[in-house]
């Protein structure tokens, strides 16, 4: 059976074969492996992309203490991005779970609808919820819209609990329980106190007017650099807000009421990023697409006059 | 090759293999599927004598047999020119006659001059032969005539056809959701992989999104990928069958019912049968095989509901009973035949055993805490952002439920009280927030655990009682009390700020909730005044409902759509007797001794009056007599519509038909009197059936709208009074006769 490390080195090493950029996770708290730059502006516009990385996931109101042996603030996705969407993706993706070492021979994998969505990102996609034998391993997505913007051409996203199949496999109890190192240290080893004490300070600790006025200040940032034309910075303001907005919520500082503008906040500034970053990458002349004889080849600007909208 | 595997005259198998297509579409997708194609052909007189759907999440399958290879040869009658048009002034043929000709293909003698207006072909004038034989001039008078042609047309090659239509119908398929793929290809519901398309074993030639249509198909996903040829449908079918794959989906439920029932048996207990359940089941496999688990018999102290709820909504999991029990054991699917290394129970049972698990926590979880000491979580708890949280609803319904009580004569206020104090309680336990399914039943389970009288924790259990047209009514007179009152807060608030259904959008759940108040009223324990109920509902609402400064922003609320009182009110009565027509026609009443029933003058929410006379007409009406009166009930309503009311004197009678009906309708008064006594409608109307004598007897000799205006409006008066007896019975002008 294997480590949680050997699972995220099958899958890298498999992904990596496949012609993934292999990249690091990104250095801020997110809430998702989507929200990476590298899945959710890169997703724009008509230039190829495959990207595969973990991304550390931070849901603060998930967060149980390090007591419930299958819920933790933060967990580790893996995150795959294939664009275009190749037409075999869903045999590539089966191929990956060979690699993880699943044998399907005795193994029960279903895909069951999952359409995905999230409207602080103006983003929603079609696909499954991926079940090996009666319990969910993977989301399996094609991207339909990103920032409020519709997508040509589509991108697949894969998305693997790296805690959740490392246990299942193992068939074990408890999260904490699951080997990270082969013969070695333990999972709650090494993450334990950090569930504990980021649920401490998630949901008893963290200054709400701090918290708040550290959201208004990266909005302000975030139009700050929209305004100057650079985007990427703009982009991890807006990550900070969805973040903080996370914790005010965990916090239980955000009223019914209240909640529906803040989301929408958060939102103003996503599509205004994914706006801007098709802009800037126009600008560029699209440097990732392949260059034809005359110019891009046929079809890209057909996709890129859809993906502006 | 077994000769029965070869492909058949007139046969079609059509295969779409596509990544996994959600189970709630596949039903609907394959019958559209069907039907379209069924009506394209038909309406080229190919007629197939069977037509055989079937689906699997990776395949949507068309199977027609019988189907004509060709359509029939057949002429058509083509219009062409007008004569003015088609020869000069000296009679000869123009261009537009060889025109005419080349394209109905036809020689220029076979031509002929027809009569014609509007496009339509009329009655044969002459032979292409006389015209040219007409005297020069002659045929430019000859308004009105055209050129026509018999053009025969062979009939096309049904692979062709089947080429063409083939495509359009799978393209144009409706999905609830759509996607693009690669480069943006669709929409449709998931991308396409492969196609077969055989009539009589010849490929019909069609792209599908690219893909070319063949016969190459394909085995299960994970164990038989690999694909193979197929030469007609017995061939298809063998090779699934070969690969355990049922393409048939009734089969596949059939095949899993009859292992489940197996299992259960063998295990000493019986199957917890739930259609809808198998449905989804045979909906996501193409292997229907039972995957049969266990989990640790401790958890079995779960209340029923909780283990079956979670197995069920978790797991896609039937469960198994024994002397009124569950087993700890549960039954699913899995997309194969077996289970070689037993990974597949060792996962599900591992899934399964985290969620009881869950499920167990919460449960004591929820226990720890008294359901009367979370009265003030249900402050924290949104009802609706204008009618204020639950809290508020709670006090609402408490007094509105001991308002109906009272009024009804129920006995037991004080598990009233209690019942509706503790209604909404339940929504504030982790229980309900896992399982939402599980609303009220919770509470009520708590409540019994924690003692409450069995008709407070039943009241509770059965508070959502009933969801629909077949569910069962709360088990006594207090749950009936407080599921009305519950029904009755939640119209009455939405229809007070005016978000009514509209359409298809009933996103609150209002139409299920008077459908609730509906057949409560009509099947319950209850003599319940509804109308004074609804009164009471609008009341304890007045204070929410008014327009009012937002409290949290102290910003004025946006202009106000809500309607008034009093017209909320009209709405809701009318929402309601909508809901009692849809259910009386739903138990097989006719359309219009509904209409006649609604019309009478009882009152507007008497449901059960109303329900009473409908049944009272659907057997009264058999009389011969009655279609008589219906008939002239029809006059009446005509005569007197919108006439004031007059006074009938004896002394103005002045035919021997009007003393007649006068004396009937003296009689009528008496006995509708003691038939309202006795609510004996059908009484009521026999006696309304003895007025058709003298009603014919008065319309065939007295004219009613006579000249002198007094008696004329004394035969009004007449027939004024008889109309207001017969009303409070029905509205006998809605009978059809």
């Amino acid at each position: 059976m294997k480590s949680f490390q050997e699972l995220i080195l099958a899958l890298s090493d498999y992904w990596a074969r496949q012609g993934c950029v292999l990249q690091q996770p990104y250095d801020l708290e997110v809430g998702a492996g989507t929200m990476h730059p590298d899945t959710f502006l890169r997703v724009l516009g008509p230039e190829p992309w495959r990207v595969a990385y973990v991304q550390p996931s931070r849901r603060p109101a998930d967060g149980r203490y390090g007591d419930n042996p299958f819920r933790l603030y933060k967990h580790n996705q893996f995150q795959v991005i294939l664009k275009p969407a190749p037409l075999d993706v869903q045999q590539l993706y089966v191929q990956s779970l060979e690699a993880m070492g699943v044998d399907l021979a005795v193994h029960d994998l279903r895909f069951e609808e999952d359409n995905w969505e999230a409207p602080t990102l103006g983003a929603w996609g079609v696909g499954w919820q991926v079940m090996l034998d009666g319990m969910e391993i993977s989301q399996f997505t094609y991207f339909q819209q990103a920032g409020g913007l519709e997508l040509a051409p589509i991108s697949c996203e894969l998305t693997y609990g790296l805690e959740r199949i490392t246990m299942f496999l193992g068939l074990e109890k408890s999260i904490y329980d699951i080997r990270w190192v082969p013969d070695g240290v333990n999972y709650g080893q090494v993450r334990w106190q950090d569930e504990h004490e980021f649920s401490k300070y998630n949901f008893e600790i963290a200054d709400v007017d701090f918290l708040r006025r550290q959201f208004d200040g990266y909005e302000n940032e975030s139009r700050r650099c929209l305004a100057a034309g650079i985007v990427l910075p703009a982009y991890e303001c807006a990550l900070k807000c969805s973040h903080l907005f996370n914790l005010l919520d965990a916090r239980g500082a955000v009223s019914v009421t209240e909640r529906v503008g803040v989301m929408k906040r958060v939102r103003d500034l996503a599509i205004a990023c994914a706006k801007e970053y098709l802009a800037s990458r126009e600008r560029l002349g699209f440097p990732l697409l392949p260059k034809g004889p005359d110019g891009p080849p046929e079809g890209v600007a057909a996709a890129t006059e859809v993906a502006r909208g | 090759m077994d000769s029965a595997l070869q492909p058949q005259a007139g046969e079609l198998l059509l295969e779409i293999r596509a990544e996994e297509i959600p189970a709630r579409m596949l039903p609907g997708a394959v019958q559209e599927l069907g039907t379209r194609l069924f009506e394209e052909l038909m309406t080229r007189g190919l007629s197939p004598k069977s037509l055989d759907s079937a689906f699997t999440p990776r395949r949507l399958v068309l199977v027609l047999r019988g189907l004509p290879n060709k359509e029939k040869d057949r002429q058509e009658e083509v219009l062409g020119p007008p004569v003015k048009n088609a020869f000069d002034a000296e009679g000869k043929p123009t261009a537009a006659v060889a025109a005419f000709a080349k394209k109905c293909e036809v020689a220029e003698s076979e031509l002929r001059i027809v009569e014609a207006a509007k496009g339509k072909i009329g009655r044969t004038v002459r032979t292409f032969a006389e015209q040219l034989a007409q005297p020069a001039g002659a045929g430019a008078a000859g308004g009105g005539e055209y050129l026509a042609a018999t053009k025969s047309i062979v009939g096309r090659e049904t692979v062709a056809l089947l080429a063409e239509l083939l495509p359009k119908i799978l393209i144009a398929l409706t999905w609830q959701k759509t996607m693009r793929w690669g480069a943006g290809t669709g929409p449709w519901v998931r991308p396409v992989h492969g196609v077969v398309a055989l009539f009589e074993g010849e490929i019909v030639p069609f792209e599908l999104f690219g893909i070319r249509a063949g016969r190459e198909s394909a085995g299960h996903s994970t164990l038989s990928p690999k694909g193979f040829p197929v030469k007609g449908v017995e061939d298809y079918l063998a090779a699934l069958g070969r690969l355990g794959i049922v393409v048939f989906p009734a089969e596949r439920k059939r095949l899993l019912l009859e292992r489940m029932t197996e299992r259960a048996g063998a295990l000493g207990g019986v199957l917890v049968e739930d259609s809808a359940l198998l449905d989804k089941l045979a909906a996501i496999c193409e292997i229907p095989g039972v995957m049969e688990g266990s989990f640790s018999s401790d958890l079995c102290a779960l209340p029923r509901e909780v283990l079956a709820t979670s197995l069920r909504d978790h797991q896609s999991a039937l469960t198994v009973e024994k002397d009124g029990a569950l087993l700890p054991v549960f039954l699913t699917v899995m997309d194969r035949p077996d289970d070689p290394a037993g990974r597949v129970r060792a996962g599900n049972e591992w899934v399964v055993a985290a969620r009881l698990a869950d499920a167990k926590f919460f449960f004591e979880k929820d226990r720890a805490t008294p359901l009367a000491d979370r009265r003030d979580g249900l402050a924290k708890l949104t009802f609706q952002e204008k009618l204020g949280s639950y809290a508020e609803k709670s006090a609402r319904l408490v007094a509105l439920s001991q308002a109906i009580a009272s009024g009804a004569g129920v006995a037991d206020l004080a598990a009233v009280r209690s019942a509706a104090e503790l209604l909404k309680v339940d929504l504030a336990t982790d229980m309900v927030k896992e399982f939402t399914d599980l609303q009220g039943v919770v509470g009520g389970l708590y409540a019994r655990a924690e003692g409450a009288p069995e008709a407070v924790w039943q009241a509770i259990y059965d508070q959502y009682r009933p969801a629909g047209a077949k569910d069962a009514l709360p088990r006594g007179a207090v749950g009936q009390v407080t599921a009305l009152a519950d029904r009755l807060d939640t119209l009455a608030g939405f229809f007070a700020l005016g978000l009514t259904p509209t359409g298809s959008k009933d996103p609150f759940g209002l139409r299920r909730a008077a459908l609730g108040v509906v057949r409560i009223s009509l099947e319950g324990a209850l003599e319940c005044d509804l109308l004074a109920a609804l009164g009471t509902a609008f009341e304890l609402l007045d204070e929410k409902t008014r327009t009012r400064v937002d409290a949290a922003g102290g910003a004025p609320a946006a202009p106000s759509k809500q309607p008034s009182r009093e017209k909320a009110l009209e709405m809701l009565v009318e929402f309601l007797r909508d809901r009692l027509t849809h259910v009386l026609g739903e138990r097989g009443f006719a359309y219009d001794e509904v209409a006649a029933a609604m019309g009478a003058e009882g009152g507007a929410l008497d449901f059960r009056g109303i329900a009473a006379r409908a049944e009272a007409l659907r057997n009264v009406r058999k009389d011969p007599d009655f279609a008589t009166v219906a008939q002239a009930a029809k006059r009446i309503a005509n005569i007197t519509k919108g006439s004031e009311a007059f006074t009938f004197t004896e002394a103005s009678c002045t035919l021997e038909a009007e003393h007649a009906l006068r004396h009937a309708s003296v009689t009528l008064h008496g006995e509708i009197l003691a038939a309202r006594a006795s609510l004996d409608f059908a009484a009521g109307l026999r006696s309304v059936a003895r007025l058709a004598a003298p009603l014919e007897a008065f319309f065939k000799d007295v004219m009613v709208m006579d000249p002198d205006e007094r008696l004329k409006q004394n035969r009004i008066a007449l027939l004024q009074s008889i109309q207001s007896e017969i009303r409070w019975l029905a509205d006998l002008s809605q009978i059809v006769v």
